[in-house]
């Protein structure tokens, strides 16, 4: 089963064809890369741009935080999936043969999910720093996007260290929680569980 | 074997921010298209400028989409009937944000939704409520704040005149101004740090730079 390397990196901020071997380094290196690209391509965006303050909104919800914040909290709820399904495919949780299914849908959906909240985000808002909670929130939603990317390349690669995936995958969901703490449950605190 | 699946994942997302920031510019001209901009006017170009490799290049296409969102999207400002205050809102998308400012220590932010017949209600944390309705290019109403009500009339403007709010933090002391720019160019603001209020320096209306302990910020239009 072939892939043709360059339709891989289509579109991402660096054109560094994904070796269809990767020899050595490099198969550390170009996740790595693009992981950077991504996320200081982010970080670069949301501090350039000017926030236009308003974007879309969605039927039947009283704000933008709102939609942002229930988006938020079901990309968080599949990322705790992500976890234990991860758990059950490495073997550490009883669980069942379709766990490995389990764990690539879910975390489908976590991404596909946060991928509207951070447009808006970047686009209506922009990277902002004029306090910590704030600060926090906009460098690790630039990092989660860099990181998610490295995980989904390095996935390509074979026979990495048993140790790589693990450790990657905690980081994306390590971010994703932070990210969802400092916004969406800060929301509801603020301003209640409201739609 | 190679997979495939999490590049097509990467992919999918790609194309959905991408698909979104495109309904995004196209609402966005839609908006600028009703004589109303809310881009800041120290950007040089309007269609965002932007190095970033994943910003969808800005469509072109003029049409507006015909959404009927009475009433339009506009800025008014004004001050009360006695004169002590200054009273602006802001209206996008049928939902309101005003802000009422006597320029010394009393200020709210409030906000709500515009019914289709102009009608408004809008709240603010602290308790205080403005009643008020869009006719005829201005915005006539009351606000009860603090005890007090006021009567206002806010006509309706265009930039530099408007809403603006800048939030920062400035050697560890948290910062928030509020500044009505009128349409005689006169401005009305609070500047708090860490809550405590007191008349805020001037803003270039132009470009919404202020500076505060020797600090500048950027005081931007404010939106719903």
């Amino acid at each position: 089963m072939t892939v043709d390397p360059n339709a891989a990196t289509q579109g991402f901020p660096s054109p560094h064809p994904v070796p269809a071997r990767g020899p050595g380094a490099t198969r550390y290196l170009v996740p790595a890369l693009v992981a950077c690209a991504v996320a200081v391509g982010l970080g670069v965006y949301g501090k350039a741009h000017d926030p236009a303050g308003t974007a879309f909104n969605l039927a039947g919800f009283s704000s933008t935080g709102a939609v942002k914040s229930w988006l938020a909290t079901a990309s968080f709820g599949f990322a705790l999936v992500q976890l234990v399904s991860a758990l059950m495919v490495y073997g550490k949780l009883p669980g069942p043969s379709w766990s490995a299914v389990l764990h690539r849908w879910s975390g489908r959906a976590a991404f596909l999910i946060a991928v509207p909240v951070a447009v808006h985000c970047l686009y209506a808002l922009g990277f902002q720093t004029y306090e910590p909670r704030v600060l926090w929130h906009s460098v690790l939603g630039c990092f989660f996007f860099g990181v998610f990317s490295a995980k989904m390349l390095l996935l390509r690669s074979e026979r990495l260290p048993g140790w790589l995936l693990p450790i990657v995958g905690g980081l994306v969901f390590a971010a994703l929680t932070v990210v969802w703490l400092t916004s969406a449950l800060w929301f509801f605190r603020t301003f209640g569980v409201t739609t | 074997m190679k997979r495939s699946g999490p590049l097509l994942t990467l992919l999918g997302g790609l194309l959905l921010a991408l698909f979104m920031l495109s309904l995004n510019a196209t609402t966005g001209s839609r908006a600028t298209s009703s004589s109303t901009t809310y881009d800041p006017p120290s950007a040089p170009a309007p269609a965002s400028p932007s190095p970033s490799p994943t910003k969808v290049s800005p469509s072109p296409d003029p049409s507006p989409s015909p959404k009927p969102t009475p009433p339009a999207d506009a800025d008014y400002a004004g001050r009360t009937d006695d004169g002590s205050s200054a009273i602006a809102v802001t209206l996008r998308d049928g939902r309101a944000v005003a802000y009422f400012c006597d320029g010394r220590d009393k200020e709210s932010w409030l906000k709500g939704d515009v019914e289709d017949d102009g009608g408004m209600k809008l709240t603010s944390k602290d308790g205080a409520e403005l009643n008020g309705t869009v006719k005829g290019g201005s915005v006539r109403g009351t606000v009860d704040i603090g005890g007090r009500e006021y009567g206002f009339t806010a006509d309706r403007t265009i930039k530099p005149s408007g809403l603006y709010r800048a939030t920062a933090n400035v050697r560890g002391a948290e910062v928030d101004g509020g500044w009505i720019v009128l349409p005689d160019g006169g401005q009305v603001g609070i500047l708090k740090r860490d809550g405590k209020p007191e008349a805020a320096p001037r803003i270039d209306p132009e470009t919404g730079e202020v500076t505060v302990d020797g600090v500048r910020l950027t005081a931007r239009p404010v939106t719903p």
